[in-house]
């Protein structure tokens, strides 16, 4: 790794660590390895969100061309948003592509994901199916969004009808994401989402 | 009788040169030239340690002229006697223009400002009415880019820390970025014996022309001043300084000996941390922006490397250089003296205007040549509309040759070696050009690394199946996950595509396969 982008990130390592965002423990990064190329961030959900309470994970790798080239994030906590993979937590937000530019930190990025979190942009969509569900049934989704907060980010909402009904697809032997994916996707209509499934294990064998 | 004196005091400092000269040759001696506006020119070896008065002596017995009765100038100065020669960043083989004074006038002093005026008395009281002042180098502060920051009433302290610092391209023979000196002569006849009537304040005060009016010695001048007025009835009357640099690392090669000077380079008086790295480094490169941000020279090789590598430099549309905007991301930032980018290493600075070529070619309606180890910008043969309508799809309008590169025959369509009929379907590779990202985790092509790759099958097969051309301007592109949202980040193209429908990025592809 370049010099420059190792000494870079070792600065804003320190400026996030110093932030008072952390103080209030809002973001927070963690070093992988030795060398800077990899950090482990971690955004608190904001409040009055269906992200409140839970804690998101985040992978970031620092390319040698930092910071001239964007860091590449992606989510690792699992998380049902409109602008972010529920598959791979990709994000595509401007500043992490062509908005760019080298004034630019590992805390406004952190930053940035939690504004994100307050406000999807739903007409620039990265899951096709969650910017649907938040269009049209904006109460599926913020229930979506908070159950899928409390299993995978440690969120404090417990719904026991979602668990429910995915209850109802791991007794038939499906696998317990693959289910609350299927549930999510078709607004917890459990005969759709059975049968999409289904579909799946057919054509897959 | 003081004439007298002043001849033997000549002889003897002469004499005294000899000797030192012939005991111990003093390293740091000095070659200069004089030049006199009576048309002599004179080799003179002097102490650095000596004063403008010591010159006076040896050069006045040479010419026959009293030492009172001549002024030296230098640079756009006349210096004063009490100026050692040291402080007048003179290099070796520099020239100095010794005038005789007129009968009469030597002691009025002309444009003198009352600065210099109570230095003299404070200095040396008995010679208060003697005329000269500091030398460029001595007064002029660091120069501001806009006219609007020019420095007001700077005090002698400030104008010590801000003393100008000067950088330069050197194309020959250093071939280096080099400290530079700032250098002036008459717009008029281009001698170098000239007084400025004040210092540049600012940038544009060296760049532009007429904006700091000059006292010329040269005899002839005149007569060519008088001669032009004839001709255009709007020539001025009066003589404008013409500015220009020198490189202060090699012995000057003459009054034609230039260099170019890189504007945007400055010493770190502000402490100014640097935008990427956040040092805080004495040399700093200040962009052109309205912020002014500033890298440190290292950072500045950095971005333009990792832009590069990517290709993405960009045309400066109101000025068609190939060049960086500000890393800050700044509106209106482009760097316009492009040798600035001679701070990169040759090869870089090679590949950059290689690169700049090409894409001038693309831009021209032109394409390069597919073979990986020439590149070649191609304008091909003008079309006439009515050939196009004719035989659109005709062989021969898809027949290009690599002219004046490496003569490879090739189809225009799908850049494989040319053909009859139908294009294979397959799709084209090309190594000639670069770059895009997906909106994640794509990556462009190091050209660099792609030129070294050979063209054995083993490196084409792997190329081919981790990269896609863009669909529109067919820059071939690779991708390393991610999703399939693509960008082309070829300066001018920004396509934005899908990786697996290959045409332009849709909502459909959102919805469908935006992972994969
Ligand atoms: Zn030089
Ligand atoms: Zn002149
Ligand atoms: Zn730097
Ligand atoms: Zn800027
Ligand atoms: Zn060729
Ligand atoms: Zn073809
Ligand atoms: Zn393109
Ligand atoms: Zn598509």
């Amino acid at each position: 790794m370049a010099n420059i982008a190792a000494q870079r990130i070792k600065r804003e390592f320190k400026e996030v660590i110093k932030s008072e965002e952390v103080a209030k423990c809002a973001i927070k990064v963690e070093l992988v390895n030795d060398s800077f190329t990899e950090l482990k961030g971690e955004i608190a959900g904001p409040p009055d969100t269906p992200y409140e309470g839970g804690n998101f994970v985040l992978e970031i790798k620092v390319p040698e061309t930092y910071p001239f080239n964007p860091p590449k994030v992606r989510f690792i906590t699992k998380i049902w948003h409109p602008n972010i993979s529920s598959v791979t937590g990709a994000i595509c937000l401007d500043i992490l592509k062509d908005q760019w530019a080298a004034a630019m930190t590992l805390r406004t990025v952190l930053l940035s994901l939690q504004a994100l979190l307050s406000a999807a942009e739903p007409d620039d969509p990265q899951d096709a199916v969650v910017a649907k569900q938040y269009k049209e049934q904006p109460e599926m989704f913020r229930q979506t969004a908070k159950h899928w907060t409390s299993v995978y980010a440690g969120g404090p909402a417990k719904m026991s009808d979602l668990d429910d009904k995915i209850r109802r697809l791991t007794d038939m032997g499906i696998e317990e994401h693959n289910a609350r994916v299927a549930l999510s996707s078709y607004n917890w209509d459990l005969e759709r989402a059975t049968e999409q499934l289904f579909m799946t294990v057919m054509a897959k064998n | 009788m003081s004439f007298l004196f002043n001849l033997l005091k000549g002889a003897f400092l002469r004499m005294l040169q000899l000797i030192w000269f012939g005991k111990r040759k003093i390293s740091n001696s000095l070659s200069i030239y004089v030049k006199t506006n009576t048309g002599n020119t004179l080799s003179i070896d002097l102490d650095p340690k000596w004063d403008i008065r010591n010159l006076k002596e040896i050069v006045g017995p040479q010419l026959g002229i009293s030492p009172e009765d001549i002024k030296i100038i230098f640079a756009g100065k006349e210096l004063h006697n009490s100026t050692i020669i040291e402080e007048c960043d003179l290099g070796q083989q520099s020239i100095l223009h010794a005038i005789k004074l007129p009968p009469g006038k030597n002691r009025l002093n002309r444009k003198k400002d009352t600065k210099n005026l109570i230095e003299e008395s404070i200095d040396e009281g008995s010679e208060a009415n003697e005329s000269g002042s500091k030398p460029l180098n001595e007064t002029l502060i660091d120069l501001p880019l806009e006219d609007s920051d020019r420095h007001e009433n700077h005090s002698e302290q400030e104008q010590q820390q801000a003393r100008a610092h000067f950088y330069v391209y050197c194309s020959l023979p250093c071939k280096s970025v080099e400290a530079g000196k700032l250098r002036v002569r008459c717009a008029t006849c281009g001698s170098g014996a000239v007084t400025v009537d004040r210092d540049p304040q600012c940038w544009p005060d060296v760049q532009q022309p007429r904006r700091i009016t000059v006292h010329c010695e040269n005899h002839d001048c005149q007569t060519l001043l008088s001669s032009l007025a004839q001709k255009d009835e709007g020539t001025p009357q009066v003589r404008y300084a013409q500015f220009y640099f020198k490189c202060a690392n090699h012995v000057s090669l003459g009054e034609k000996d230039e260099a170019v000077p890189l504007y945007l380079i400055k010493p770190n008086l502000r402490n100014v941390p640097c935008l990427a790295c956040t040092d805080t480094r004495d040399t700093v490169l200040v962009f052109p922006c309205e912020a002014g941000h500033v890298t440190c020279l290292d950072c500045f090789r950095d971005y333009c490397v990792a832009r590069l590598r990517d290709r993405q430099f960009e045309f400066d549309d109101n000025h068609g250089y190939y060049t960086l905007p500000c890393p800050a991301g700044c509106q209106n930032s482009h760097i316009s003296e492009v040798h600035h980018f001679r701070l990169l290493s040759p090869e870089q600075y090679e590949q950059y205007q290689r690169f700049g070529t090409e894409e001038y070619v693309l831009r021209a309606g032109g394409l390069l040549c597919p073979r990986p180890d020439c590149g070649m910008g191609i304008i091909p043969p003008d079309q006439t509309d009515e050939e196009r309508s004719r035989s659109p799809d005709e062989d021969d309008c898809r027949r290009i040759q690599c002219i004046g590169g490496c003569g490879y025959v090739f189809c225009r369509r799908c850049l494989q070696g040319f053909h009859v009929g139908e294009c294979d379907s397959q799709q084209p590779t090309t190594y000639s050009s670069t770059s895009a990202v997906s909106c994640l985790s794509g990556y462009a092509i190091d050209p660099l690394r792609a030129s070294e790759a050979k063209w054995d099958e083993a490196s084409k097969k792997t190329i081919q199946i981790s990269t896609k051309p863009c669909p529109k301007c067919r820059t071939p592109t690779e991708r390393d996950g991610g999703c399939m949202h693509m960008v082309c980040t070829r300066a001018g193209c920004s396509f934005q595509w899908c990786w697996v429908c290959q045409t332009e990025w849709t909502r459909d592809c959102m919805g469908s396969h935006w992972f994969g």
